[in-house]
């Protein structure tokens, strides 16, 4: 779903010297987010505890997990290309043991992931591992 | 006494911050006001020269305490001109005050008997009295004010023989809009209710009166007035602070206690359970005072003109909504179809630009607006023009960066 790797986008989080640059970087990003068709923004599919709108869907093919994931907000779909490259293309086992807010922390997001909006971000990876 | 917003600025320290590399522009007033060093110096001197407990005396300390605690319930009721300072309880905030009503007059409900409350409460002069009917089988009926905070005559009946509480706010802190205070309270006086207005948003901004305005209950928060964080104010007429069954019971509120009862003390104790926040009451005074010392007039006028400025700047542009009024207000609260309010919040906050983005509170009153959330601005008396100008570019920015597809 997307040829942007989980390294090129930390490479290019991490070059944000200012709020104002991660905060272009991460609207950039959320460009190249699939978007999800309104059919798919079920109730099921959405994401409780997040400030705006997230859809997350899951699909399993021999084991593997592919997410997709959509947001009425923009800095929240740069959000999610984030850990959409972190999660796609590995098994649930993995997933579940891997620290995710670990990992996502090395991406030069901290004010973005506080507050209200970490516990969206949070509900995500949640979401994600089980 | 002159009016000079940037002579003002300079009382409050936090002003002079960067944020995000830009010169902090700090338009989140209506969430919590910023400190004058007044009122930081108030705290500092309690610490450094009077920390006790009160009213349990007998040393050199707890006297200092006390006088300066109580001298704070003076400085208060005469801040909202109560008859007498034993019509001040001191609560943690706005919510607690409600909170503490809603649960004291638990005894006078039954089912069939209505609450009543407006479409323009925050959260906190709901759900207490939704969750209060909820136990008790009454009514919570809400009366419904247009976004302007217009009040029709037909509204009339919603104030009947099964009124037994009204609860308003004076202005609505999502959009800023003054309710038609006076005319709901007589209504709700004509029905014999009990009467309650939230003044959170309204003490920083204007001279209250409560004989004037003449309700049982009127609460606020100090730190929506230039005062400390968890220190409220919940004023009642004696009767009605007289039959409100004491939430919190232990020490401080007691005068006899054994094993098989218990003899209440007196108001105002009687409804403030264990050690108050004695530096947030005393730092009370000193936000009173630095109030007290501002041309009250120019203040307001200077307030809303900022408002006027950002809604005069904006008011053309067709890609934005405006929800607050254009007149007699200091917020404008706003909303850009197409763009999430939590971006544009993200980009001002990327140039030290301090707004709220959200449902403030009020989700039935976003439902009546038919949004999720909005962007607020809301000024306070040491914002300056160029703050508000700036807020102004900001936005354009924003939308111009943010609403490319
Ligand atoms: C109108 C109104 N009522 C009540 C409250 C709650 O105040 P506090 O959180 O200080 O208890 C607020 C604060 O946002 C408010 O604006």
């Amino acid at each position: 779903m997307t040829d942007l790797t989980r390294d090129a986008i930390q490479t290019r989080l991490q070059a944000c010297t200012s709020k104002e640059a991660t905060f272009k970087e991460l609207v950039s990003l959320s460009k190249q987010l699939e978007r999800l068709t309104d059919a798919d923004k079920t109730e099921e599919n959405r994401v409780k505890g997040c400030e705006s709108a997230v859809w997350l869907i899951e699909h399993q093919d021999n084991g593997v997990c592919t997410f997709q994931a959509d947001s009425d907000a923009k800095l929240m779909r740069g959000v999610l290309m984030v850990i959409l490259s972190l999660v796609n293309g590995h098994s649930k086992a993995e997933l579940q043991q891997r620290d995710l807010v670990a990992e996502l922390s090395q991406f030069n997001l901290s004010s973005y992931l506080t507050s209200s909006r970490t516990n969206g971000v949070l509900s995500v990876l949640k979401k994600v591992q089980n | 006494m002159a009016f000079d917003a940037n002579t003002l600025r300079a009382q409050f320290p936090i002003l002079q911050l960067e944020a995000n590399d830009h010169p902090l522009v700090y338009l989140d007033n209506a969430a919590t006001t910023q400190k004058p060093q007044a009122v930081l110096d108030a705290l500092m001197a309690y610490y450094t020269t009077s920390n006790a407990n009160v009213h349990r005396g007998a040393h050199y300390l707890s006297d200092r305490a006390t006088a300066q605690f109580e001298h704070a319930r003076d400085r208060v009721a005469r801040f909202i001109n109560a008859a007498d300072s034993n019509h001040v309880i001191w609560t943690k905030g706005t919510t607690e005050a409600i909170n503490l009503v809603a649960y004291g007059l638990e005894w006078c409900l039954k089912p069939d008997d209505e609450i009543l409350i407006t479409s323009l409460e925050h959260h906190a002069n709901l759900v207490p009295w939704q969750q209060l009917a909820f136990r008790t089988g009454a009514r919570l009926r809400v009366l419904p004010l247009t976004s302007k905070g217009e009040w029709e005559p037909e509204y009339e009946r919603y104030f009947n023989d099964h009124t037994r509480i009204f609860a308003c706010t004076q202005i609505s802190n999502a959009i800023g809009v003054k309710t038609p205070i006076k005319e709901m309270l007589a209504a709700a006086k004509a029905v014999k209710a009990f009467t309650l207005v939230d003044g959170a948003q309204a003490v920083a901004h204007y001279p209250v009166d409560v004989q004037d305005l003449d309700c049982d209950f009127y609460v606020f928060s100090g730190h929506k007035m230039y005062g400390p964080t968890g220190i409220g104010v919940l004023y009642g007429k004696p009767h009605a602070l007289e039959v409100l069954t004491p939430v919190q019971t232990g020490g401080e509120m007691v005068r006899h206690v054994t094993y098989n009862s218990t003899e209440f003390n007196v108001l105002p104790y009687r409804l403030e359970a264990g050690t108050p926040n004695i530096e947030g009451v005393i730092g009370m005074t000193a936000a009173c005072d630095f109030l007290a010392n501002q041309d009250r007039t120019a203040m307001i006028e200077w307030e809303q003109k900022l408002a006027r400025y950002v809604y005069d700047e904006l008011k053309f542009n067709t890609s934005i909504e405006i929800y607050s009024p254009a007149t007699d207000t200091t917020v404008v609260s706003l909303s850009v179809p197409g763009i999430h309010t939590l971006d544009l919040n993200g980009y001002l906050d990327s140039q030290g630009v301090a707004v709220r983005a959200g449902s403030h509170c009020a989700h039935p009153l976003m439902a009546q607006l038919g949004v999720s959330s909005t962007l607020r601005a809301s000024f306070a008396c040491y914002n300056t023009l160029s703050e508000a100008r700036r807020f102004c570019d900001v936005l354009i920015e924003a939308i111009e960066i943010l609403g490319d597809d």
